[in-house]
C-alpha cells in the first residue's frame, strides 16, 4: 500500500516530463552535437564531425564579438529602463486615483501587442521621410531637418532599444504591482511610528518586501530580451551595417542561411552565458528552500 | 482513536480502488503512446498512388503578392481543372512570400516529407534543393513537349546554369526585367530628356535633385536608392555601367561602379534613408513625389499608372562601358517525391506556355516567357512592357551559388550600408562582397 502511494505522483508528472524531454532536452542535445559538425544544409554531402573548429571560427569572427557587445548593451539598457519605468508605473498604479482601472488596462497594450507588429509600427514611426516622430519633432521646433533614425549606425540601436523598452514596461508594472499589493500595511505603519520618511520606507520596507519578485522578473526579462529576435528583425534585420545585430539576430541569420553547425555553436555559447546569469539566483532560491 | 475492523476493511477497499485506477491510467497512457506512433508513421503514406494522369491530384504550392494575384491564381487553377481533359485536379495551397521565408518553409516541408508536388520558385533556391536531391529532372518532359520551342533557348540555359549541370530542374514561368521609372514632369522641370548613356543617367540624377520651395533643402531627390535587402538588383546596373561584373566584384571597374553609388548618397542626390530603404520605401518615396526616378519592374506599373496617369514612364537602364539589368525570375518546379510527375508537368507547362501563361502575365504585368503570348497586343502596346522587353537583351541574373541566399539577405545589405555610411571604402566593400559570394563560408 505504501509503495503504491509513492508511485502515483511520479505517474502523474510523467507526461509533462516526457514532453519537456522531447521538446526541450532532445533539441538542445542535438544542437550541442551539431556545433561540433560542419552541419551546413547547403552542402549536405560535406556534413562531418570537425571537433572544435566552429568554436575556433567563432572566436576569430569579429561579427561575433561585436554582436556580443551589442547584446550586452541591448540587455543592460533595454531591461534596465524597462525596470525603472515599469517599477515607477507600478508605484503609481498602487495608489488610488480616478480612472486607475482604465490606466491599468491601457498600460498593458504594449505587452499584448505581437513583436512583429511592434517592429513594423516603430519602423514607420522612425521613418526618415514620412515618420510621425520626425514630423512631431519638426513641428515642435526641436528638429530643423529630418533624421533617418534607422538608416544611421549611430541612432539605429538606441531606437530599437526604445521599442523594446516600450514593449517590456507593462511586464514589470504588472508583476511588481502584484507584489506591492501584498506588502503588509502594518510594516509601513510601524516604520512611520519609528519616524521613517518616504524614502526610508521605500528602501527599508518596500524593496526588501518585494525583493524576490524583483529578482525573478529581472532574470526572466534578461533571458527573454537577450534571446529576442522579432522586434529587431522587423525593424532593421540587424542593419544598417550590422549596427543592430545582436547575438540572437546573428544566430538567426546564420541559421536561416542553413549553416546550422555554426549557428548552434553560437547558440550554445549564448545559452551558457545566460546560465551564468541564472545560476546565482537559482542557488539562492535552493538555499532558501532548504 | 481506535480503529474497528470496519475501518480497516474500508481502507483496504479504498486502496484496492486506487490500485485499479493506477493500472487503468497506466494502460491508457501506453495505448495512447502506441496509437500516436501508429498514426505518425501512417500519415506520410496517406497520399494514394495513381498511374497515368487520369484522376491525378496535384498539390501545388504558390505565393501571391496581393489578394488580386491570389484570386487570379485560383481562377487559373479552376480553369485548368475544368479544361485539361485528362482528369488532372490541381489543388492550390497558398503560402506567403514573407521576404523569402517561402523558400525556407518549402525546404522544411520537403525535408520533412511533406506532400507538396510542385511549387512556384525562385532560381536562388535551386542549389540547395538540388544538393539535397529534392527536384525532378524535367529535361525528358521538356524534350517531349510540343511547345518547347515557344520559350527562348537562352532561358533554358539560365535554368540549367542555376542547377549547376545540363539538366533542367526548373521550369520557366515569367520574368521581370528591371527598368527605370521616371516622372516626365520632373524631367521637364530639370530641362533634361531620357538619358541614353550611363554618364547621362548619373547627370540626370543630379539635375533632378531639386529644391522646389526655396528653403535651401532638396524636396525632390534624383533617384530612389534601395540599400536594404533586394537592392542588389538595381545596384548591379551601376557596377556594369563602369565595366564591372558579378563575375569579378573586386575588379577596378566594379569598384568604380561602387564609388558612383557611394558618391550619389554622400552628395545628397538620393534620400538619406537609402541605407535602410526596401521595396516599400522606394515605391512610397516615388509615389509621394520625393524621388524623380527609381528602379523596379512591371509588377508595380499598374499602381504607378493609377497614381500618375501619363506623368510616369520608363526606360531601360542605359549603357556605359557595360550594360546590365536584373532579370527577376519566377519559375515552377516538380518535386522528386511527386507520385504523378506527368500530371504535374501538364500543369507547369500550362503555366509556362498555355492559357495559364496568358492569364497570369496579363493579370500581373509580368513579362511572358512564351514568345506566342509576348507577341499579343496587350504586351506590345504597354509602355512598361516595352521597356522590359527592350531590356531583355542585356538582362541577367546573379550568380546562383549556395552562398547566394545569405549574400542577398545579410552580406550585401550590411556591407553596402557600411560603405554608404563611410565605415568602409568602395574597395573594401567590393572585396567583402566578392569573398562573401565566392569564398566558402
Amino acid at each position: 500500500m505504501e509503495k503504491n502511494k509513492t508511485v502515483w505522483p511520479y505517474l502523474l508528472v510523467t507526461p509533462a516530463v516526457l514532453v519537456i524531454l522531447l521538446v526541450v532536452f532532445v533539441p538542445v542535445v542535438h544542437a550541442f552535437l551539431m556545433s561540433f559538425q560542419s552541419y551546413d544544409l547547403r552542402r549536405p554531402k560535406e556534413i562531418a564531425f570537425i571537433g572544435l573548429q566552429n568554436y575556433g571560427e567563432m572566436i576569430a569572427d569579429p561579427l561575433f564579438w561585436s554582436a556580443l557587445l551589442r547584446t550586452v548593451a541591448w540587455v543592460v539598457f533595454g531591461v534596465g529602463f524597462q525596470f525603472i519605468f515599469g517599477f515607477s508605473l507600478a508605484l503609481l498604479l498602487n495608489k488610488y486615483f480616478f480612472g486607475r482601472g482604465v490606466i491599468r488596462a491601457v498600460s498593458m497594450v504594449p505587452w499584448v501587442t505581437p513583436g512583429v507588429l511592434i517592429g513594423l509600427m516603430w519602423r514607420w514611426i522612425y521613418d526618415g521621410n514620412f515618420g510621425v516622430l520626425n514630423d512631431v519633432l519638426m513641428r515642435l521646433g526641436i528638429l530643423k531637418d529630418k533624421i533617418p533614425f534607422l538608416s544611421q549606425t549611430t541612432t539605429a540601436l538606441p531606437c530599437v532599444i526604445v521599442a523594446i523598452i516600450w514593449q517590456g514596461i507593462p511586464f514589470f508594472a504588472l508583476m511588481l504591482l502584484a507584489a506591492l499589493q501584498v506588502v503588509p500595511e502594518e510594516l509601513y505603519e510601524a516604520a512611520e511610528m519609528d519616524g521613517a520618511n518616504h524614502i526610508q520606507k521605500f528602501f527599508s520596507v518596500t524593496i526588501p518586501s518585494i525583493k524576490n519578485t524583483i529578482c525573478i522578473t529581472l532574470l526572466l526579462r534578461v533571458i527573454w530580451v537577450a534571446n529576442s529576435v522579432d522586434v529587431i528583425f522587423n525593424m532593421t534585420e540587424g542593419g544598417p551595417a550590422y549596427s543592430t545585430q545582436t547575438l540572437s539576430v546573428y544566430i538567426y541569420n546564420k541559421g536561416s542561411s542553413l549553416n546550422l553547425g555554426y549557428a548552434s555553436c553560437m547558440a550554445i555559447v549564448l545559452a551558457l552565458l545566460l546560465a551564468l546569469v541564472a545560476v546565482p539566483y537559482l542557488k539562492s532560491t535552493f538555499r532558501s528552500a532548504s | 482513536m481506535v480503529l474497528t475492523w470496519h475501518d480497516v476493511r474500508q481502507t483496504d477497499i479504498m486502496h484496492k480502488k486506487e490500485d485499479r485506477m493506477i493500472k487503468r491510467l497506466a494502460a491508457a497512457m501506453l495505448m495512447t503512446a502506441a496509437a500516436s506512433f501508429l498514426f505518425a508513421g501512417g500519415s506520410k503514406d496517406a497520399a494514394g498512388k495513381s498511374t497515368g494522369t487520369k484522376g491525378a491530384t496535384i498539390k501545388f504550392r504558390y505565393w501571391a503578392d496581393n489578394t488580386g494575384y491570389s484570386k487570379l491564381m485560383q481562377d487559373i487553377i479552376a480553369k485548368f481543372n475544368a479544361e485539361n481533359g485528362k482528369g488532372i485536379t490541381v489543388v492550390g495551397e497558398e503560402s506567403p512570400w514573407d521576404g523569402g521565408a517561402y523558400s525556407q518553409n518549402l525546404f522544411n516541408v520537403k525535408m520533412g516529407g511533406g506532400d507538396v508536388d510542385c511549387a512556384t520558385w525562385k532560381l536562388t533556391s535551386t542549389p540547395l534543393f538540388v544538393n539535397n536531391d529534392l527536384l525532378e529532372d524535367l529535361t525528358p518532359y521538356i524534350n517531349k513537349w510540343n511547345k518547347k520551342a515557344d520559350i527562348d533557348p537562352n532561358i533554358y540555359n539560365i535554368m540549367k546554369k542555376a542547377g549547376g549541370s545540363d539538366k533542367i530542374f526548373v521550369m520557366p514561368w515569367n520574368i521581370q526585367v528591371l527598368y527605370v521609372y521616371y516622372r516626365p514632369s520632373y524631367f521637364k522641370k530639370a530641362g533634361i530628356s531620357v538619358p541614353k548613356t550611363y554618364a547621362e543617367f548619373l547627370e540626370a540624377v543630379k539635375k533632378c535633385t531639386m529644391d522646389t520651395n526655396g528653403d535651401g533643402k532638396p524636396d525632390v531627390y534624383g533617384f530612389g536608392m534601395r540599400g536594404s535587402k533586394g537592392g542588389q538588383e538595381p545596384w548591379g546596373s551601376f557596377i556594369y555601367g563602369e565595366g564591372g561584373s558579378f563575375d569579378k566584384l573586386d575588379s577596378a571597374e566594379s569598384v568604380k561602379g561602387m564609388q558612383d553609388y557611394i558618391d550619389l548618397f554622400k552628395s545628397g542626390y538620393v534620400p538619406p534613408t537609402a541605407p535602410s530603404d526596401g521595396f516599400n520605401e522606394i515605391i512610397a518615396n516615388f509615389q509621394s513625389g520625393l524621388t524623380a526616378m527609381t528602379i523596379h519592374h512591371t509588377g508595380s506599373s499598374q499602381k504607378m499608372i493609377d497614381k500618375f496617369g501619363d506623368d510616369v514612364s520608363a526606360f531601360p537602364f542605359p549603357a556605359g562601358k557595360g550594360q546590365w539589368t536584373s532579370m527577376g525570375d519566377t519559375e515552377t518546379v516538380v518535386f522528386k517525391s511527386c507520385k504523378n510527375k506527368e500530371a504535374a508537368f501538364e500543369w507547369v507547362a500550362y503555366l509556362a506556355a498555355g492559357e495559364g501563361q496568358k492569364m497570369w502575365c496579363e493579370g500581373t504585368g509580368n513579362v511572358p516567357v512564351s514568345k506566342t503570348v509576348a507577341a499579343e497586343p496587350f504586351f506590345q502596346n504597354n509602355r512598361f512592357m516595352k521597356a522590359s522587353i527592350a531590356g531583355e537583351g542585356f538582362a541577367g541574373i546573379l550568380p546562383i551559388l549556395d552562398t547566394t541566399t545569405e549574400w542577398i539577405s545579410v552580406t550585401w545589405p550590411n556591407t553596402i550600408a557600411q560603405a554608404l555610411t563611410g565605415k568602409i571604402d568602395a574597395k573594401t566593400c567590393m572585396d567583402t562582397l566578392q569573398k562573401g559570394l565566392y569564398g566558402k563560408k
